[in-house]
């Protein structure tokens, strides 16, 4: 059934806040938990499903296989994947399978299953039964086991995650969603999505801020590190030497 | 106590941390070795990324070493010539082992060449010394006069040229062996991120003849030039050298390090360098032996792009 709204009624809408927009890391940072509150706007009152999600900046990534060689497990080559987001979250009111289709969950890169992580130094394109420029993987077969692989190893590290009954209804058309930030969550800025599905269909869309950064003495050393390499170098040695010859000056006084 | 280390952008636990530093400075004291070699492997293991435990163990290795050599100066057990000969060479090499490390870790085989080389080293070295001092230990016990020490030194370390004189050491030998012998541990104490201790300290007894009194302070001393360029370089060049988990390991590793300075003197030297074996020994096969075992998770994530 296409969904259409009576012309008389203003259309479904979603609308969303986090409970905090700035996430400081400071020394004390042990992950962090953030609370997203929504209102459903529906005068008709369909059935509704929100869908919530969080990306972290993108960051290009590297991974190897084990192989074994003469006995011994060795790393392959490595491989760069590219667009696999540094942080992925995706809440929903119901599996995201049975909210909407195949299609529209791959545009709208909803679910880990649907991230458009790539190797596009892998690729090459080619003409393949007079089809031209058909892109092909050098990993082949095996592509989609090292596509599985990156969310795999993500998730472990709590980076990725899917929580398909993360998005409740705490009233009539008040929902709530919860992000946990790991520890290992990178710096940046990060996007919160928030979608209205009604009848398979995304009807309305919401878009939230969040930035990750570095506080006080942790943002310091960070920028002294990155900025000036070789003089925090010579600083940490000078730290090192210092405190070795200060212990065992107090040695000797004892 | 949790704390965040801002470089290696992991939370650990400081006084475990304290607590780790303080028992590897321990052992560094006694044995005269920097400890790197059992320090990276734990860091590794408590989830700090391999390149910035290699780089911020060399800060604390010469932490720990200057709080040594200090002691061992004033018994005047360091030979600053000879030091400073096997520091030249040191330079280098840790000049060319930041270098392979990074070809290394382009490659992707970081990982492996670190395991291969505490297989190889600590296993050959550790199994050499293990079997040297059980000898002397069972020799003395039966009551066997000691094994006289061939004077006989060998003839290429008197045929090279370049001779110097190391009063200390009471040598006069070609500056060559040193060199190179402080180039290859400067390569390694980039690429395992080690101080080197663990070669050195058998190769000046065994190779360049030293008198035992004055390899382990020398050897601090050597450690203390080599690691502290090292950890500039890797800073300058990697960034990788986190100076708040570096300083968490040295304050227990100089505490540590003169306690165990102390403690040396209470041992025979037989005993230390057997107990020293047993610990390389087991660390090598640990390190390596995973070499061997099908890998739970087949695939691994490299930080950064390269």
């Amino acid at each position: 059934m296409p969904y259409a709204a009576p012309p008389e009624t203003p259309p479904a809408a979603v609308s969303a806040a986090l409970t905090t927009t700035n996430v400081r890391v400071t020394s004390s940072f042990r992950g962090a938990r953030i609370v997203l509150y929504g209102a459903v706007f529906d005068p008709t009152a369909q059935p509704s499903d929100v869908v919530v999600i969080v990306r972290g900046p993108d960051a290009p990534l590297r991974m190897a296989r084990k192989t074994r060689v003469a006995g011994v497990w060795v790393n392959s080559r490595p491989v760069v994947f590219e667009g696999a987001p540094g942080f992925y979250m995706a809440a929903s009111t119901r599996p995201l399978g049975e909210i909407a289709s195949f299609g529209t969950l791959r545009r709208l890169g909803a679910g880990v299953d649907h991230l458009a992580i790539n190797a596009p130094l892998e690729e090459r394109t080619e003409t393949r039964y007079g089809v031209r420029d058909v892109v092909v993987s050098r990993l082949g077969q095996d592509y989609l086991d090292w596509r599985r692989a990156v969310v795999r190893l993500k998730e472990q590290s709590g980076l990725y995650a899917a929580d398909e009954q993360g998005v409740t209804f705490v009233d009539r058309g008040l929902f709530k969603a919860e992000i946990d930030l790991p520890t290992a969550a990178p710096i940046g800025v990060y996007t919160a999505e928030i979608f209205l599905f009604q009848n398979g269909q995304p009807v309305s869309r919401r878009m939230r801020g969040l930035t990750v950064e570095k506080a006080g003495i942790e943002r310091a050393l960070y920028l002294f590190a990155h900025n000036r390499p070789w003089s925090y170098g010579l600083v940490s040695v000078a730290i090192a030497l210092a405190a070795g010859w200060a212990a065992s000056v107090a040695f000797r006084r004892n | 106590m949790d704390i965040y280390l801002p470089i290696a952008e992991v939370s650990v636990n400081a006084p475990i941390l304290i607590a780790l530093g303080a028992a590897v400075g321990f052992i560094s004291g006694l044995f005269g070795i920097g400890g790197g070699f059992l320090m990276t492997p734990v860091l590794i293991f408590l989830g700090i990324p391999p390149v910035v435990a290699v780089a911020s163990e060399a800060n604390h290795v010469a932490a720990s070493s200057t709080s040594g050599v200090i002691s061992y100066t004033r018994r005047k057990a360091v030979d600053f010539r000879m030091g400073g000969v096997l520091a030249a060479g040191g330079a280098v090499g840790s000049f060319i082992g930041v270098e392979i490390f990074r070809w290394l870790r382009l490659l992707g085989q970081a990982d492996l060449v670190v395991s291969l080389s505490y297989l190889i080293f600590l296993g050959v070295i550790g199994a050499l010394m293990l079997s040297e001092s059980l000898t002397s230990i069972l020799r003395q016990r039966r009551g066997d006069p000691p094994k006289r020490r061939k004077d006989r030194r060998p003839p290429w370390l008197y045929g090279l040229p370049f001779k110097m004189r190391f009063p200390r050491s009471r040598l006069y030998i070609s500056v060559i062996p040193p060199i190179v012998l402080g180039v290859f541990v400067g390569i390694l104490s980039a690429i395992m991120g080690v101080g080197g201790g663990f070669v050195l300290v058998p190769a000046m007894v065994y190779i360049l003849r030293m008198p035992a009194g004055v390899v382990v302070g020398t050897s601090l001393f050597q450690i203390i030039i080599t690691t502290s360029l090292t950890s500039v370089l890797q800073a300058g060049r990697n960034q990788t050298v986190d100076v708040v988990l570096a300083t968490l390991l040295l304050i227990g590793g100089v505490l540590g390090a003169q306690v165990g300075a102390r403690a040396s003197s209470r041992f025979r030297a037989e005993e230390l360098r057997a107990l020293l074996a047993l610990i390389v020994l087991a660390v090598g096969l640990r390190m390596g032996l995973g070499l061997f075992f099908t890998p739970d998770e087949p695939f691994v994530l490299m930080a950064g792009n390269g």
